[in-house]
């Protein structure tokens, strides 16, 4: 029996059963909540672990849910929407959300964004704050100011290194653009997020000069990065 | 239906003071009957006399006309009555509005009232006629019309010179003994020649009376003295004053007529010229444009051309000063057509004169049309727009609705069966129902993800989402919504960063199409290459199979909306033709071109090219 509880905010209930059997066949505990209002009243109460949430709600605006949410706690919210458009998801995202997925969605896609959170969970739960950031092969040495990847030392340049260090203090976690440039260049315009690109396609490459295929950060298209929990 | 009749209030403007009250009269009937008000001046030749004071005024309610909402235009001709009746009649005006005119008592001869005169000349308008304390303005535009009355110095010069020259003719005639009647004759040409080179109508007559005086005096027995002997003199004098006055007002009148017709020709130029040019303005501020050159060649003094949008033109004469607050200016008109106000115009300098006023309103007017010409026609345009994307939409929808049958027939029919006998069934073929259902759906989302695209190309460049994206990032991500376990692809970048503007989401839609279309169309195993390279300024992005090919004469339609293969392609299950037509949107979209050729040995390659995007990178 898996122990973390899921919370699960749709208002459709094909939906919301299409949901419901796959996480009992996964062995969740899970609840439902087809308002904002209830799902707030039962996040309060009932203190779930993650928390799946549609945006499209009949009566509250998702990303107002986000806030409320962020408000008293840091339960990761994995955002639903049916919306195409990038700027509902990237708002969800900077409002507080972790993770998002779109409809359709297939199963398989919803169970690995669950694996992907409960990493992430675990990991913020047993780590204390240390000057150490270990992700599979990658170390990062906060205090010293270098990273390894296995054995051998990472030539990061300055700005490589401020990089990996905003995606490694937010793992698990899918960053919007606006988000990285405003930590990494304290700005957001064309040419930052120009020199993003630039600069995550190097500190990829260096990244994945290691044996094993190991895509330690993913692409979100139009939406942004995350380091993935390994 | 109920039919509206539209009422249009024409009122009278006048320097009278009085002519204020009888415009915020007419603007409360036009309102009352929810009409439009044209305010009408009608130039005479009294009001090229007319004193300053009157002018300013004149002025005031132009302006209180134009606030009330009224357009104002100007006619010329010496028929008040009948200019009226004549504008009336071609504006279509309703109801017009009149101050109460005062008709001179007493006199013999006195012409008719205005009213009564604009009964006859027009029965099928309503009059109006508003009470005005008209006596007290009687007189004083009679004051007022007093000043000019005083002749110049330079037309007293050029009186006294010819009777001067006249009477020193009529001494050498005198001298050579010829007739009196010549010299009578000569006198008569002074008068005349007086009345063509003075402005004052008083210099004729004066002279008139002074060339009769002085033949008196020099010519007739006895000599030096204003008494005449010959018992017909009285009667040469009397003919000599009558045809000397008759004469003098003959050559006013035709001085007269030259200087309007000069003024008229002047004017019709004036507004063909700029009808002209309005007819080749491209666009409302061409239109502008070309209103504030013709004013400031009409005018030559600074003009500013204040917009409702904001926009500002301004004109001058060279060598003014470039700043112009709009606070100096001295005269404001607005600019207006059809009810709708456009702008104001704003005049620098002393008042205008009636004529150049009345171009000035004409222009305007012209102006004013030609900007709501450009309004309609262009709203026909976007209507036309509008109805042939309709058209396209109800197409896109009529084939889509039909088109969607087949996979919901599938989905539900497979299900049905599922749940009604699902029990019985062999657990093979219950995997084989659900992978039906399974495909369907996916068919399905497909779709849908390429329908929304459409729409959002649809409504243009608003709607996309640029940002700056490394090609290969865009690509790989692409592929990892490509399901394919039976095509190995194969990726080639290369070394440097390929970065582009784009909208990610519909680029890497592209991809999606392109890799489905060339899974779907080839042989099970065969491989799928993608590439991406610079070439030049462009990026240029490569899909190529290794299936059967597209047959020449296909490859031009492929691109085209609802072309599809139709079944010449083997293992075509089904299509829209939306695929490659939305791909072309696209990538047309972003400024780029997409191709298909012929693959060696066997394939098709579909390029596209992307701008590459010059960045400077923050260190």
């Amino acid at each position: 029996m898996n122990k973390l509880l899921i919370l699960v905010v749709e208002d459709d209930p094909a939906i919301r059963n299409l949901m419901a059997t796959t996480l009992k066949a996964h062995n969740y505990r899970f609840m439902t909540a087809p308002t904002g209002a209830s799902a707030l009243m039962q996040a309060s109460t009932t203190q779930p672990d993650i928390m799946l949430l549609d945006l499209g709600l009949p009566d509250m605006d998702g990303v107002e849910i986000i806030r409320k949410i962020r408000a008293w706690s840091q339960m990761p919210i994995i955002v639903i929407s049916a919306r195409a458009e990038d700027t509902d998801k990237i708002d969800a995202l900077d409002a507080g959300a972790d993770d998002y997925l779109t409809k359709p969605f297939s199963v398989e896609e919803l169970l690995a964004r669950l694996r992907v959170t409960q990493r992430r969970l675990a990991f913020m739960q047993t780590s204390t704050p240390s000057p150490i950031f270990t992700n599979g092969a990658l170390k990062i040495d906060y205090a010293a100011g270098c990273a390894w990847l296995g054995e051998q030392e990472l030539h990061l340049t300055p700005m490589e290194y401020k990089l990996l260090c905003v995606m490694a203090q937010n793992v698990g976690k899918v960053l919007t653009l606006s988000f990285i440039t405003q930590k990494v260049w304290g700005g957001s315009t064309e040419s930052d997020i120009a020199s993003l690109r630039v600069f995550m396609a190097t500190l990829r490459k260096k990244l994945s000069a290691g044996k094993e295929e190991v895509q330690y950060i993913q692409t979100h298209i139009g939406v942004g990065y995350r380091m993935q929990k390994l | 239906m109920k039919r509206v009749i539209h009422e249009h209030v024409l009122v009278c403007l006048s320097s009278a003071p009085s002519n204020a009250n009888t415009i915020r009269a007419a603007a409360k009937l036009s309102q009352a009957f929810g009409g439009t008000m044209t305010a009408l001046y009608v130039q005479t030749k009294s009001s090229d006399q007319m004193g300053t004071e009157d002018r300013r005024r004149l002025q005031r309610h132009t302006r209180l006309a134009e606030k009330l909402g009224a357009s104002v235009s100007t006619v010329a001709g010496d028929d008040v009555a009948f200019q009226i009746a004549e504008y009336a009649r071609i504006s279509k005006a309703t109801k017009i509005v009149l101050g109460r005119s005062v008709a001179p008592k007493g006199r013999l001869f006195a012409p008719k009232p205005l009213t009564e005169q604009l009964v006859e000349l027009a029965p099928y308008l309503d009059i109006y006629i508003i009470p005005d304390s008209a006596g007290k303005n009687q007189r004083r535009r009679n004051s007022a019309t007093k000043q000019r009355i005083l002749p110049s110095i330079r037309d007293v010069l050029i009186t006294i010179g010819m009777l001067a020259l006249s009477t020193a003719i009529g001494f050498v005639f005198h001298r050579l003994h010829f007739t009196e009647a010549n010299t009578i004759t000569v006198y008569i040409l002074g008068v005349l020649l007086t009345a063509l080179f003075t402005k004052n109508y008083m210099c004729s007559g004066i002279s008139a009376l002074a060339g009769v005086l002085l033949f008196n005096f020099f010519f007739t027995e006895p000599r030096l003295s204003f008494r005449a002997y010959a018992s017909g003199y009285p009667m040469t004098f009397a003919m000599m004053l009558f045809s000397s006055l008759l004469t003098g007002t003959l050559a006013n009148r035709l001085a007269d007529h030259v200087k309007r017709s000069t003024q008229t020709a002047w004017r019709t130029q004036v507004l063909l010229e700029t009808t002209q040019q309005l007819g080749q303005a491209e666009n409302e501020n061409d239109i502008l444009e070309v209103i504030a050159d013709q004013l400031l060649k009409l005018l030559n003094r600074p003009i500013l051309v204040q917009c409702k949008n904001g926009a500002a033109i301004r004109r001058f004469p060279e060598g003014e000063p470039v700043e112009i607050p709009p606070e100096t200016a001295s005269q404001r008109f607005s600019f207006q057509s059809g009810g709708e106000a456009f702008g104001d115009v704003l005049v620098y300098g002393d008042a205008l004169e009636p004529l150049e006023s009345g171009i000035l309103h004409s222009i305007l007017g012209e102006g004013g049309l030609a900007i709501e010409n450009r309004r309609n026609a262009r709203q026909k345009e976007e209507a036309a727009v509008l109805a042939k994307n309709e058209q396209l939409r109800a197409n896109l929808l009529r084939s889509i609705s039909h088109d969607l049958r087949t996979p919901l027939t599938s989905i539900s029919g497979n299900a049905e069966n599922l749940l009604t006998s699902g029990e019985g069934m062999e657990e093979a073929d219950k995997r084989k129902l659900l992978t039906d259902i399974y495909e369907d759906a996916i068919w399905l989302i497909r779709l849908v993800e390429n329908l929304l695209s459409i729409t959002k190309i649809g409504e243009g460049n608003a709607r996309l989402n640029m940002t700056t994206e490394l090609v290969d990032e865009v690509i790989t991500e692409s592929l990892r919504h490509v399901h394919t376990k039976t095509h190995p692809i194969e990726t080639e970048f290369a070394d440097e960063l390929l970065l582009s503007q784009m909208d990610a989401r519909l680029v890497s839609q592209v991809i999606i199409n392109l890799v489905d279309n060339a899974v779907k169309y080839t042989p099970e195993g065969s491989k799928i290459h993608i590439s991406a390279r610079k070439q030049g300024k462009e990026i240029l992005v490569r899909v190529a199979d290794h299936g059967s090919g597209i047959p020449d004469e296909m490859k031009p339609r492929v691109f085209d909306m609802f072309y599809t293969g139709n079944g010449k392609i083997a293992d075509c299950r089904r299509s829209l033709g939306l695929g490659l037509y939305l791909c072309k949107a696209i990538i047309n979209l972003h400024g780029g071109e997409i191709t298909v050729t012929d693959h060696t040995p066997t394939g098709c390659i579909f390029a596209f090219t992307l701008p590459v995007s010059e960045v400077t990178i923050n260190e």
